[in-house]
């Protein structure tokens, strides 16, 4: 494995109050998986996730990025925060939000040169926004408005994306779109770090996951790591009723997903709740 | 309308148009400033601020008199004493900045009135607390000048960290930008305005030329810079209406402007194209965001499989 395309937790522990909200954490993702973080609510998903990020300051350890601290490898890192955390109604377009990811690589003060601006538009062209560039941010479907951050992430240049809850409150039709996007990533050597809650979705399509609950409960391939025991460790002993309970509550929501990742026109006439 | 053009003219209106000028250049850079209160859910800390600034005043003037920069230094003193005290104490305690706000403001005016009804204040303190746009002298304008030019260069200087401080504070953080310099640096900025509007315009007109024009913009601007340099225009325009109107029909300039600028802003939320109240009432179902079905949205756009 090479050096360079590896993120490592070594020992990390993150306390705000007095108990831990992730502790001894140690774990390797190598670039080239699309890794599915899971947990139940508490369990230091999120917290993990902003550490990388360097919001929080580590009680112990550290996190590497190519053996270098993160603090070094931020250009490297993308992130998509959770829906509730924007601010939809701010007056900036698409192709606004996506040059921001350029101010990172600019600074402040240097200004916009051709290739930056090729990099944007490349960017909304791999998002498939192109229309939609010159739309203000609230005028988009749930789904448009998270290429638009995942875009915003590609023009800073990053190859490692931590997406926070990704598919909170997305359609299926949107689900399935961002799956795909997320895979191509994968393949193309980038490492994809993606809160999921679906256990269903996270066997479905991720084959790497992160099952914590502060601490590390397990990692590696999906169908190890969500074995009913490791589960049972996380969710305690109720998850399996509670999830019968949700599947009676929720459509369906794998099978349609499959039915739209099949046929990309079927329609769900379901619509999102505007937050 | 040439008679009131003629006496415009005359020199012994120079004042208003000495007026004119200060609203035009305050105006800029205040209203650029509410945009940013605006869009941050701050649009209540102007009035705070300005409540907060009186014991400031009184102490300066208590200590030095009356003198112009000892006023200013003082307004400007408790102004920011109250903008950071209130940052600390949201980020150090459970209580949140607005709240924060809201306790020290009263707290501070409380004192300021104390103080100056203690020692008794004479009209011209009282000018400088309320205001008198009318008696607005050169050394007025050069402040204003200052102020106003100051302010716009930082807009311009800093646009990419003011963007980004109102938008995303958090990403700002994580991409290595100074979120908390920006954060500081735009109050310091909100209250050297309101003391430099207040002194001249008073309480009213000057957080009226803060809020309207930028919470007018609101309604119109689909874009940031778009947003500052409507709110600029608007307020410009509004004022020096104002102006023309309570010289035309006798009203008292201050409330005339504040006047004209809120009743833009009245008609902006009902006509407003895109955000406005007719709109929202023609075409509930597009008021905030189109159908989510990623596949019937772009003609001839295909999803590679």
């Amino acid at each position: 494995m090479n050096h360079h395309d590896v993120l490592r937790f070594d020992d990390v522990t993150v306390c705000y109050g007095p108990t831990p909200a992730v502790h001894h954490l140690t774990a390797e993702l190598p670039c080239g998986s699309l890794v599915a973080l899971m947990g139940p609510n508490g369990a230091g998903k999120s917290t993990l996730l902003r550490t990388i990020l360097g919001w929080h300051r580590l009680t112990t350890g550290s996190i590497t990025i190519g053996g270098q601290p993160c603090r070094k490898a931020r250009r490297r890192i993308g992130y998509l925060p959770q829906r509730a955390a924007v601010d939809w109604d701010f007056p900036v377009t698409v192709r606004d939000v996506v040059a921001m990811g350029r101010y990172q690589v600019l600074g402040p003060f240097r200004g916009f040169r051709r290739e930056d601006h090729a990099v944007v538009d490349a960017a909304i062209a791999e998002m498939g926004l192109e229309w939609l560039a010159d739309r203000q941010i609230a005028a988009l479907s749930g789904g448009q408005q998270q290429r638009t951050f995942l875009a915003r992430a590609v023009a800073s240049g990053a190859d490692i994306f931590l997406l926070d809850e990704p598919f909170a409150g997305l359609d299926p039709s949107s689900t399935a779109d961002l799956v795909r996007r997320l895979q191509a990533w994968a393949k193309a050597g980038r490492l994809v770090v993606t809160v999921v809650h679906d256990i269903e979705l996270a066997r479905r399509f991720f084959p790497q996951a992160l099952l914590v609950r502060a601490s590390l409960i397990a990692a590696g391939a999906t169908a190890d790591v969500l074995a009913e025991r490791n589960l049972a460790k996380a969710y305690g002993a109720s998850h399996v009723a509670e999830r019968s309970i949700a599947s009676v509550i929720k459509p369906p929501v794998v099978p349609s997903l499959g039915a739209s990742l099949r046929d990309p026109r079927v329609r769900t006439g379901k619509r999102e709740s505007p937050s | 309308m040439s008679d009131v053009l003629t006496t415009l003219l005359a020199p012994e209106h120079r004042f208003l148009w000495r007026a004119a000028a200060l609203c035009v250049l305050l105006g800029v850079s205040s209203s650029m400033l509410g945009c940013v209160l605006v869009v941050r859910r701050l649009s209540l800390m102007g009035d705070a601020l300005a409540h907060s600034l009186l014991p400031g005043v009184g102490i300066a003037w208590l200590l030095i008199g009356t003198s112009l920069p000892a006023l200013l230094v003082g307004g400007l003193t408790a102004g920011l004493v109250t903008a950071l005290a209130s940052g600390l104490i949201s980020r150090l305690t459970r209580v949140k900045e607005d709240a924060a706000f809201a306790a020290l403001f009263i707290g501070l005016f409380g004192l300021g009135v104390a103080l100056v009804s203690k020692a008794g204040a004479p009209v011209d303190l009282l000018h400088f607390l309320f205001g008198n746009i009318l008696g607005v002298g050169p050394e007025d304008l050069w402040l204003a000048a200052g102020v106003s030019s100051f302010t716009v260069a930082i807009f311009a200087l800093f646009y990419r960290s003011i963007l980004l401080e109102c938008f995303d504070p958090a990403y700002h953080r994580a991409s290595g930008g100074w979120s908390m310099v920006t954060h500081l640096g735009l109050l310091s900025l909100v209250v050297l305005n309101l003391v430099a509007a207040l002194h001249a315009l008073g309480g009213v007109l000057a957080l009226g030329l803060f809020m309207l024009p930028a919470v007018t913009a609101y309604l119109w601007c689909d874009r940031w810079g778009a947003m500052l340099f409507f709110a600029a225009t608007y307020s410009v325009i509004g004022s020096l209406l104002g102006l023309w109107l309570s010289v035309q029909a006798s009203l008292a300039s201050g409330p005339a402007m504040v006047l004209v600028l809120s009743a833009g802003f009245l008609l902006s939320c009902i006509f407003s194209p895109r955000h406005g109240l007719i709109r929202r009432v023609l075409h509930p179902e597009h008021h905030h965001r189109e159908d989510s079905d990623e596949h019937c949205e772009a003609p001839g756009h295909h999803h590679d499989a």
